[in-house]
């Protein structure tokens, strides 16, 4: 009923001569009728009151019911008024929001269709005329008296407003409007984000996450976290780094003197003396691990080395305010102790004189990760053949590194890896004569009898032979996990690469890799490798032999993959989780078995979603029978349905 | 063992002794709880369909509760709504969560 009277309600109903003339002279009926409703209504209030003070006779109230009596009868009238005023008020400003939510309703009404009769007519009438511009009008929400001007705002009841009232009106609209749209966005920014994390989420989330979220909501609140478990403990560490809530203030919870390690995946918040605190609270800390310390500088690592006496595992990620000569001084008063070093990101210190004093004095080292560090070079290399005791080795370097330096490396410590990670290793243009560069991948062959990670990627010079070398008779168990992604030819003039020996993990490369550790393998990345050839991915994943442990796969831009590919490796792997395929534009209407995510397929994307409830099983059986119409032209594979 | 009927409610005690009736379905979603009323392990929580958790006091238990039957009502849903949690909860509802396992 109310709010009708927008601004631009210049329409309206037809009138009788009497209404026509009463407005003309600025008599309403409304408004008699108002003022007569008004004044019964405060009768009553005043009765209403006055029982409620009986109600409960205190002194006070007591003292000023007498004090009302006392009172001519002209200030008591006030006082009502004013009380009436001040619940006006209450009432019209819960009011407001809903009637500017009617409002809004009866604008998109008006545009959809014409006026209909309910509309106007009798509702109307019994308003009040609108004062025209100049004219005194009272305001609908604070009573006050004001001047009308053409710019006065409609009050949520259909009368005026004065302008402080309309711009706060104005005001929450807009705030509401705001509130009202991101919403809808940020979920579904959301759930793009959680699939691309290959999150299915069906379900509800455990308590335990719950709980943990609301957490790191209110991280800047919590005094103390009391007996937490170390899982818990780790949990809340990591989510408080991805909120970006581990700051000076938060850190303290997270540091308990009865701790042996501290993770803390984002410090780039911290401050120097926050780092000092770590090894003051914690000084049986055995195992550190910071990433993007931006502000661990040398009194850190100079106190590291002081305090903590029992740290054995250090990992330090983009520490670039430690100097060269403070590095040297851990690892000499340090080395024999510790068993794992990782860094990443550093370029203003850590240079090859570094690495060499990490491997002289380091002996015991098992675990050793230097990725992107721009300081170091060939000689680093030679300094890493010399720790015969690394199990875990990972490495990435940003210099030009001579191929005999890299196999001398594999050579002498090849034999006790499980895991062998070398990614991007640039090397100098081969000679004229040699076109491929295999003796890397022979080398692994020969030294390396217990690797279970394998990572070598981005490399350009090593052929297919050389990865069906190294997985034909390889006397190493089977692997658990193989990422050779990116191992293609990179000419442009001939982008397919030479025809006569494939560069990069090629068809019989891809058979030799399946044949090998297709029993135990979990994670397969082989994106860019682009040799390998349709019937192959048809041999391999054919539908017969099983994959039982396979829960990741990479097939991105092995542009011959296609639905058919995509559908027999779902019915390969049983305990797949997640494929990926960007820039496989073969791979359309592909349904994916409930519990998998499929990334990067843009037209799979929307059933993706969709794969679970019982409903949707039977849209998903309609899906496959119309899959099953077209994969008969493909070949007559049919959809394997799962759960 | 004699087959017995499984009683469709459970009870669950908190340590200030306030006492939640709700159903056996909802109750075994936390591990904890299934595994002390699963009938071939014959606790005595089994025979009197009731587990006392004295460590978890009646205020959040309750929000325990609550989780269990929302759990239950959104298991096949997706993009489920997360319930309220009020943040001074959050800690014991936590040390709550992990020694009920849900």
């Amino acid at each position: 009923m109310s709010g009708r009277r927008g601004r631009n309600s210049a329409i309206r109903g037809p009138h009788s001569a009497l209404t026509d003339f009463l407005a003309a002279n600025n008599i309403s009926a409304a408004e008699i009728r108002d003022s007569y409703r008004q004044r019964l209504e405060r009768a009553e209030a005043d009765a209403a009151a006055a029982a409620e003070n009986g109600e409960g006779p205190s002194a006070q109230d007591v003292d000023e019911e007498e004090q009302a009596q006392a009172e001519s009868s002209a200030m008591a009238a006030e006082r009502s008024k004013k009380r009436k005023r001040d619940q006006d008020d209450a009432i019209a400003k819960i009011k407001k929001g809903k009637a500017a939510k009617k409002d809004a309703k009866k604008k998109k009404k008006k545009g959809s269709d014409d006026e209909d009769d309910s509309d106007f007519g009798f509702d109307d009438m019994y308003k009040k005329a609108r004062k025209l511009p100049g004219q005194l009008e009272n305001c609908e929400v604070c009573d006050k008296r004001f001047t009308v001007t053409p710019y006065s705002q409609a009050g949520p009841d259909g009368g005026l407003l004065c302008t402080p009232c309309g711009k706060e009106m104005k005001k929450e609209a807009k705030a509401q409007e705001k509130a009202a749209k991101p919403v809808v966005r940020r979920g579904r920014r959301k759930m793009e984000s959680n699939r691309l994390d290959g999150v299915t989420n069906r379900g509800t989330k455990t308590l335990q996450q719950l709980c943990i979220e609301k957490l790191a909501k209110h991280a800047d609140d919590i005094d103390e976290f009391g007996e937490m478990p170390e899982a818990i403990m780790d949990q809340l560490s990591a989510i408080f780094s991805k909120k970006r809530a581990m700051n000076p203030t938060t850190i303290k919870l997270f540091l308990q003197p009865d701790m042996d390690r501290v993770e803390i995946h984002e410090a780039a918040y911290l401050e120097t003396e926050n780092f000092d605190q770590i090894f003051a609270v914690v000084p049986n800390i055995k195992k550190l691990a910071l990433r993007n310390c931006c502000q661990f500088k040398d009194s850190n690592m100079e106190y590291l080395i002081e305090k903590a006496k029992n740290l054995v595992d250090i990992q330090l990620l983009g520490a670039n305010l430690v100097s060269n000569d403070m590095w040297i001084r851990l690892f000499s008063a340090r080395g024999e102790d510790l068993r794992s070093f990782k860094t990443e990101w550093l370029d203003a210190a850590f240079d090859d004189e570094a690495v060499e004093a990490l491997a002289a004095c380091c002996p015991n080292l098992e675990r050793l990760k230097l990725e992107r560090c721009k300081r170091i070079g060939v000689s680093s290399i030679n300094a890493i053949a010399t720790l015969g005791k690394l199990q875990h080795l990972t490495l990435r370097f940003l210099k030009e590194i001579p191929r005999e330096n890299l196999l001398n490396v594999i050579l002498q410590v090849g034999k006790n890896l499980q895991t062998l990670c070398l990614e991007n290793f640039e090397q100098p243009a081969l000679e004229d004569d040699e076109q491929t560069d295999d003796l890397l991948l022979a080398a692994i062959h020969d030294t390396c009898h217990n690797l279970s990670k394998f990572r070598f990627t981005d490399h350009t010079e090593c052929s297919d032979e050389g990865y069906i070398n190294l997985f034909t008779d390889w006397d190493n168990p089977p692997l658990r996990y193989i990422d050779v992604n990116s191992t293609r030819d990179c000419d442009n003039a001939n982008p397919e690469g030479p025809d006569d020996f494939p560069i990069g993990l090629g068809s019989e490369g891809f058979k030799a890799v399946m044949a090998h550790s297709g029993s135990r393998l979990e994670y397969l990345d082989i994106s860019s490798c682009r040799h390998i050839s349709y019937a192959t991915f048809a041999q391999i994943f054919d539908g017969v032999q099983q994959y039982p442990h396979l829960q990741e796969i990479n097939l991105s831009f092995c542009p011959i993959v296609d639905t058919t590919t995509v559908a027999s490796i779902f019915r390969s792997c049983p305990k797949l989780k997640k494929v990926v395929t960007f820039g496989c534009f073969k791979v359309k209407d592909v349904v994916v078995p409930r519990g998998i995510v499929l990334i990067g397929a843009p037209k799979a994307q929307d059933h993706v979603m969709e794969q679970f409830g019982d409903t949707i099983m039977d849209f998903q059986k309609e899906l496959m029978k119309e899959m099953e119409r077209d994969s008969r032209i493909a070949g007559g594979r049919v959809i394997p349905v799962m759960g | 063992m004699a087959e017995k009927q499984l009683s469709e409610y459970v009870t669950l005690v908190s340590s200030d002794g306030f006492e939640f009736r709700i159903l056996r379905s909802a109750a075994c979603i936390a591990k904890t709880v299934q595994k002390a009323l699963d009938p071939a392990y014959g606790f005595k929580e089994d025979q009197e369909n009731k587990m006392t958790l004295s460590n978890i006091n009646g205020v959040v238990l309750e929000k325990v509760c609550e989780y269990l039957y929302y759990n239950q009502k959104y298991a096949k849903a997706k993009d489920v709504p997360d319930p309220d949690i009020p943040p001074e909860l959050c800690l014991e509802l936590l040390i709550a969560a992990d020694y009920l396992q849900c």
